[in-house]
């Protein structure tokens, strides 16, 4: 898989997921599969339990179903994911 | 720049469809999540939802019916053979006809 900046468009749900930073401090570590989206929160599957993640504050480590991983910032994510399908970014790196 | 988007979103919901298959044994509710999703990226990115993936979500109610767990398929002769699908949710049904040779429904 290419990582190109429309990887923000790609369907996060699915994949495995894992809070590298947050300014939450209890949230950092959180690791599992994806089962949920909102505007502004992620749901992750961790060890059995839901956990919801801000994706404002946090930054991710997405494992897609080939294996590359990729390191997002929760802050290029916000949107609902039908309408981050039309979002546009501005060059980041 | 359009035509990746379209591209984008067929692949989502492709994604999407699969995992919903895969989890409505289990949680039915997340399953009809996914695909209320589906469904609203295709709309966003104006595609059409695959004719395999549209006889899985019902045309009166919208929720996902998989044959055998939340809806029945029949094949009628009558008037003319066509193919019955009816949700077990809210009763109603989708009819497919089986005219044409080529489609081999």
């Amino acid at each position: 898989m290419k990582v190109t900046p429309d990887i923000i468009r790609c369907e996060f749900i699915g994949t495995e997921a894992k809070v590298a930073k947050s300014t939450n401090p209890s949230c950092v570590g959180i690791r599992g599969k994806v089962i949920d989206e909102t505007k502004n929160t992620f749901t992750i599957l961790h060890n059995g339990e839901r956990k919801m993640v801000i994706k404002d504050t946090s930054v991710f480590h997405f494992k897609f179903s080939d294996g590359t991983v990729v390191e997002i910032d929760g802050k290029l994510l916000l949107g609902r994911p039908e309408d981050r399908l039309k979002k546009r970014v501005r060059r980041l790196w | 720049m359009d035509t990746s988007i379209k591209r984008i979103a067929k692949q989502r919901i492709h994604t999407l469809f699969r995992l919903a298959i895969e989890t409505c044994r289990e949680d039915p509710q997340l399953a009809q999540r996914y695909v209320d999703v589906a469904r609203r990226v295709a709309m966003a990115a104006r595609v059409r939802l695959p004719t395999e993936y549209r006889r899985l979500v019902c045309r009166r109610c919208k929720s996902f019916i998989l044959p055998g767990v939340s809806c029945r398929v029949r094949i009628k002769q009558r008037r003319e053979p066509h193919v019955v699908i009816t949700c077990l949710k809210c009763g109603g049904y989708m009819r497919i006809p089986l005219r044409r040779k080529s489609q081999g429904e």
